[in-house]
């Protein structure tokens, strides 16, 4: 099995949004579910100074995020019907809509709050990393849309190997949890 | 908070638990009395007590998107606390009605189906706890929840018991026995008020760091539900002092109204830290 995986390059993003909006109109998504999202930090503060003037240490810093497709993922232990599993083939975290309850129950088991629930269907939905348009050797909706190509999906160790190991940044849980498959070049502001 | 059929499902299951360990704890108290009609004196608790199952089991219904799949909840018992809860809530169910239906058809009550009932009833708790304890959500992931469950089910098992079997033991005129065993229910109530108490006291020391992502830190949290929660201590307080008022005085004529305010009153508090249960994790 080839896993597949996420590189995000945090430096560059500019929390523009462009991944969250294709990976929504992809997926044909209702208002407020969102297989992928972009978080903004920020911490600091302006003071000034004793001549009037104003210094600050103000650090901001995006972080887009989907599901990571995890290899211990938690979602996927807890969940009582089975309905979210990994793909034996490439180790993409899915939902089989035939089988799921509707009991959120991996929402709360995630770190990620990938899981997102669709009110209308009753049932449970999330980034599948779509695996349609990579069977068609087209490119998941995100990383095509992200205009300074700061998202790059394709099999994690080689992801690994261009890019290093880091899945771990301010503001993002430990990755011990659940072994996300993610890697990410930490902007300036976000290294711990 | 959109948790609401959880809210009344654990509350209703809980209660439900507690009132069959009481039922349990009551015979055993009673064992060498030959000429007592027990089935006369349980039929009524047994018939309410499984109705608060049933609607623990609708509410649980009711959180479901999907509830036509509710059978395929049954599939991950291996490894998912929801999946182990969910036969186990089952299971209490079925030996709930099969007690009743039992002490109908041969018109007694069977100790050993009752023990049986609560001690799965115990095993439930367990399992609902650590649905909970297991997530990631970090004001729920101490053992916290785990005390303050059981202690929602010894308190309204035993406010429960206190309005059902002792106003029945009452009407029997049977005084004296009615007092002894709102003792024992006084003392399995301040029980289970001691297990949330100390399981208030260690939530902030046991709390996990955040492990979600936009998660806020747990003393944030409780700071916007410090009214309530003193409310709600307040208010079994307020239980604690009416239930030792029916426990020592001789004021039995209106034993069955007090006895069902101080039911309201309870239900009212564990409902009110099971709201702030709720609203901390989500
Ligand atoms: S990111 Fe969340 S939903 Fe995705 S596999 Fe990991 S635990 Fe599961
Ligand atoms: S909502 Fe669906 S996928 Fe999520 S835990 Fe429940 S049954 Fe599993």
């Amino acid at each position: 099995m080839t896993q597949l995986g996420f590189y995000i390059d945090q430096a560059r993003c500019i929390g523009c949004e462009a991944c969250v909006i294709a990976c929504k109109d992809k997926n044909d998504n209702p208002v407020g579910v969102n297989f992928r999202r972009v978080y903004s930090f920020e911490e600091g503060s302006f003071t000034e100074d004793k001549n009037g003037s104003f210094i600050q240490n103000i650090q901001s810093y995006f972080l887009s995020i989907s599901c990571n497709h995890c290899d211990e993922p938690k979602c996927v232990e807890n969940c009582p019907t089975t309905a979210m599993f990994k793909r034996e083939e490439d180790g993409v975290v899915v939902v089989d809509q035939d089988k799921c309850v509707g009991c959120r129950y991996c929402e709360w088991n995630c770190p990620y709050g990938a899981p997102q629930y669709n009110e209308e269907l009753g049932k449970m939905t999330k980034c599948d990393l779509c695996i349609d348009l990579l069977e068609k050797g087209e490119r998941p909706a995100c990383e095509g849309a992200c205009p300074v190509r700061a998202i790059e999906i394709g099999p994690i160790d080689e992801l690994r190997a261009k890019y290093g190991n880091v899945s771990e940044v301010k503001g993002l849980p430990t990755a011990s949890i659940t072994k996300p498959n993610l890697v990410i070049n930490t902007h300036k502001d976000a290294s711990e | 908070m959109n948790e609401w059929p959880l809210l009344i499902f654990t509350i209703a299951m809980q209660a439900a638990i507690g009132g069959i360990f009481m039922l349990w704890v009551y015979q055993l108290r009673c064992k060498d009395k030959e000429n007592l009609d027990m089935f006369n004196l349980f039929k009524i608790p047994l018939v309410i007590i499984a109705g608060f199952s049933l609607v623990g089991l609708g509410a649980s219904f009711a959180h479901l998107g999907a509830p036509t799949n509710a059978f395929n909840t049954l599939r991950h018992v291996g490894s998912s606390w929801m999946s182990r809860e969910i036969l186990v809530t089952g299971m209490f169910i079925g030996l709930t009605f099969i007690t009743a239906a039992w002490a109908f058809y041969r018109k007694k009550v069977s100790p050993w189906l009752l023990l049986v009932t609560a001690l799965v009833g115990f095993i439930d708790v367990y399992c609902m706890a650590a649905i909970y304890s297991n997530s990631l959500i970090s004001p729920w992931n101490s053992i916290h929840t785990f005390m303050s469950f059981y202690g929602t089910t010894f308190i309204l098992g035993s406010v429960l018991a206190v309005a059902l079997l002792a106003t029945a033991l009452y009407r029997q005129k049977m005084e004296l026995e009615a007092k002894q065993f709102t003792k024992v229910a006084l003392i399995i109530a301040m029980l289970g008020i001691a297990l949330q108490v100390i399981g208030t006291a260690l939530l902030p020391v046991t709390m996990t760091e955040v492990n979600m992502i936009e998660a806020s830190a747990i003393t944030e949290l409780l700071s916007g539900y410090t009214g309530m929660v003193t409310l709600r201590w307040i208010i079994s307080i307020l239980g604690i002092a009416l239930l030792f008022f029916l426990a020592v005085s001789s004021y039995k004529k209106s034993f069955a109204a007090l006895s069902f305010i101080m039911l309201l009153t309870f239900v009212m508090s564990e409902g009110m830290s099971r709201y702030v249960f709720y609203v901390l994790g989500s």
